[in-house]
């Protein structure tokens, strides 16, 4: 009982001293705050983007096949496809015909995907996804499925078709069949989903040529060896494996990336300056403190402590506080500090309506590169107030 | 308390080029409920002989006892252990801590020894009524006049009711009336039966008419007793 | 009056009941997006997707997974990287 109330005294003690120097130790306590709420801001967001992907596009196409010339994608025969038949075990074939579109208007890039549904799995389900309308027919031609932002778009404009330039500058109107529901926000906001023929009218691409094409196999296990033959086979073609497509999206919010390392950058700055801050040594007033303490009565141990509770105050408060903004910044601003720079210059901003990571790893991480070693760098020095000699309070001394 | 020292010396950096012999071989007895002046210029050794009775730190070499208790060979733990109990220290300026208001300088002694708030305010007002002071009890102890300051000071050292306070040149900064004051308040200590032991070389303290016996050191042995 | 490590407990308390609710919440947030889990399945699966919609302004931010493998050379030796969003992306791994 007796030590537990030593060290609630201690406690006491180390507070009342925190707040004597509140100017000082705020300053500190936002600064990390700030750095602690930056670097998990940008953990989660990316968390959530990165375990969103590897949910979502598990279904991804097994095997995309482009054409590569000059070094740059361009169409892909039909031909080709029927190359691909001498290659056993491939079970389905879909061309598509996908591109961007510029809106003057709006100056947002559209994605326009052409394909005929009815040939890709799960195809005859997809009329489930629309908030409203229907899925086009297969072969249909004149009507269009709509992503939440494009809907946007055409509503703002007081009009029930939407009309798009074709290269040669002559108009070409669609009908809105659906609109994707907002749950698909996340792969769909900027689509428009139309036939083959009409996306082929649409960017002038000859009939015997597509964008790429979507090949499935019988056996998914078999997907790399088939992706390896269809390489030898057609040597001016690159292979996208669906494995490809979650790495690339495992890797893609790395910290190598720009903008983390610039997070990693601030953060580390900050504990630096902090950390130089603490590990200064002792101050005269510091080293008069301890001293008259240690003539009192107090153990060095005692001191030690006054020093682990203020640092350890300071991080813990932070990073509880740090974590928690992040959190609801993440999760229910949308991110809205992230959002212009993950983003860039989009128009269509998407929200960010993805599962929120509350991952206990994210969390111990975070705090491992905070928290210990804020303690490390002012406690450590703290080794100093041992070598204050308690007769140095004295006059003689 | 009896304290007794035998043949106690002290050596600062020893085995270093800057060795320095602050106590040779001393012998003192200083008997329950005296009060003592040790006298002597500055770097004679008295601060360090007030050091070693303070349990501040223990002698190179030679036997010290407080109470029939050996001091000599104790770890640095268990001197402040015994520093915590048994000694009230007042230091040359007082020594408060300037941003602590005044109840808290005076309750510092008390935090290790794990005293609850409730108790510590108790005691350091009584302390404070007992000197007057306690009109002054939130201020900081920056911001309140020099016999005020002497007094919170000698507050602070009795607040864990040590039997044996210890003054470091208490007077060196004070004005002749303060340092009378500061001298009858150690006299009613020693009558309300505290041992009390005071460096000093100041004419004040050493013909207070309490004293009752004053030590002469000088280049770290005592010349006369 | 209160001691100031009361004070801080309070605060601590108050903090973490708010992570508390902070944590609820974002279970039953986490339940209302696995219920829709099948509707992006489909979508995914029936459209042939190979990319999340989040930044629309680039080839190589859009589908950053089918994308040339020297995007940021896109159209002409003079072309700006879109900054910051391009720098946000990290190239995708060589096959």
């Amino acid at each position: 009982m007796r030590t537990l109330a030593r060290q609630i005294n201690i406690l006491d003690y180390a507070l009342s001293s925190l707040w004597r120097r509140r100017l000082k130790n705020a300053s500190v306590l936002v600064v990390f705050t700030a750095v602690i709420f930056l670097v998990a801001s940008f953990q989660m967001v990316t968390d959530a983007l990165t375990g969103t992907a590897q949910e979502v596009l598990v279904n991804a196409p097994q095997i995309t096949l482009q054409r590569m010339s000059a070094g740059r994608q361009v169409n892909i025969p039909l031909a080709y496809a029927g190359k691909l038949g001498a290659i056993y075990g491939i079970s389905n074939i879909v061309p598509r015909v996908w591109g961007y579109y510029f809106d003057e208007l709006t100056g947002a890039n559209l994605t326009i995907m052409g394909l005929d549904t009815s040939r890709m799995p799960m195809g005859d389900q997809l009329r489930l996804t629309l908030a409203e309308g229907t899925f086009p027919a297969a072969g249909s031609r004149g009507s269009v499925v709509l992503g939440q932002a494009v809907r946007d778009m055409v509503r703002a404009r007081g009009s029930q078709l939407l009309s798009l330039f074709r290269n040669d500058l002559s108009m070409a109107s669609y009908q809105v069949a659906g609109v994707f529901s907002r749950a698909t926000d996340i792969l769909t906001r900027d689509l428009v989903v139309m036939s083959i023929a009409d996306a082929r009218d649409l960017f002038r691409i000859p009939p015997g040529q597509a964008t790429d094409l979507c090949i499935y196999v019988a056996n998914p296990t078999e997907i790399g060896t088939i992706a390896r033959k269809i390489a030898d086979l057609l040597p001016d073609t690159r292979v996208v494996t669906r494995p490809q497509i979650l790495k690339t999206y495992r890797v893609v919010f790395g910290w190598r990336s720009g903008f983390g390392s610039i997070c990693l950058l601030t953060a580390l700055t900050a504990f630096v300056i902090l950390a130089w801050d603490k590990a200064s040594g002792l101050s005269l007033e510091e080293k008069r403190e301890i001293a008259i303490l240690k003539v009192l009565g107090w153990q060095t141990a005692d001191i030690l402590a006054v020093r682990f509770w203020e640092s350890l105050l300071v991080s813990g408060l932070a990073f509880l506080l740090g974590v928690t903004l992040a959190y609801v910044h993440v999760v229910f601003l949308d991110g809205v500090l992230f959002r212009p720079v993950m983003v860039g210059w989009s128009v269509i901003f998407p929200p960010f309506h993805l599962a929120p990571a509350m991952n206990a790893q994210v969390f111990f991480l975070i705090f491992c590169l905070s928290v210990l070693p804020y303690l490390a760098a002012t406690v450590i020095p703290a080794w100093h107030t041992a070598t204050v000699r308690a007769d140095s309070a004295l006059s003689g001394a | 308390m009896l304290i007794e020292l035998e043949s106690v010396t002290k050596i600062y950096n020893q085995g270093q080029p800057n060795e320095v012999t602050a106590l040779d071989s001393i012998d003192l007895r200083i008997e329950e409920n005296a009060m003592v002046c040790l006298r002597g210029s500055s770097g004679s050794g008295k601060s360090t002989l007030l050091s070693i009775i303070g349990c501040i730190f223990p002698p190179t070499s030679g036997r010290a006892a407080i109470a029939g208790r050996q001091l000599a060979r104790l770890p640095d733990r268990f001197l402040t252990l015994h520093r915590r109990r048994s000694i009230g220290f007042i230091f040359q300026r007082f020594n408060l801590l300037p941003a602590l208001s005044v109840m808290d300088n005076i309750s510092l002694p008390l935090l290790p020894l794990g005293v609850p708030p409730a108790e510590r305010r108790q005691r350091a007002r009584a302390l404070m009524d007992r000197f007057a002071i306690r009109h002054r009890e939130r201020f900081p102890a920056g911001q309140i006049s020099g016999g005020e300051l002497q007094r919170v000071a000698i507050a602070r050292a009795l607040v864990n009711d040590p039997p044996i306070i210890l003054a470091d040149e208490p007077t060196a900064h004070l004005d002749t009336g303060l340092s009378q004051v500061f001298m009858d308040l150690m006299a009613e200590l020693h009558a309300a039966g505290k041992t009390i032991i005071i460096t000093s070389h100041d004419p004040l303290v050493t013909e207070h008419p309490a004293i009752g016996r004053i030590i002469d050191i000088r280049d770290g042995r005592i010349h006369a007793a | 009056m209160m001691r100031p490590a009361h004070i801080l407990l309070l605060v601590l308390i108050v903090l973490l009941a708010a992570d508390g609710f902070l944590l609820l919440s974002s279970a039953h947030r986490r339940a209302r997006w696995r219920e829709q889990d099948r509707l992006r399945a489909i979508a995914v699966s029936g459209l042939g997707l190979t990319d999340l919609c989040v930044a629309t302004e680039a080839r190589y931010t859009r589908h950053p997974a089918v994308t040339d493998l020297v995007a940021p050379f896109m159209d002409h030796p003079g072309a700006m990287d879109h900054f910051p969003s391009g720098s946000f992306w990290a190239p995708p791994p060589r096959p």
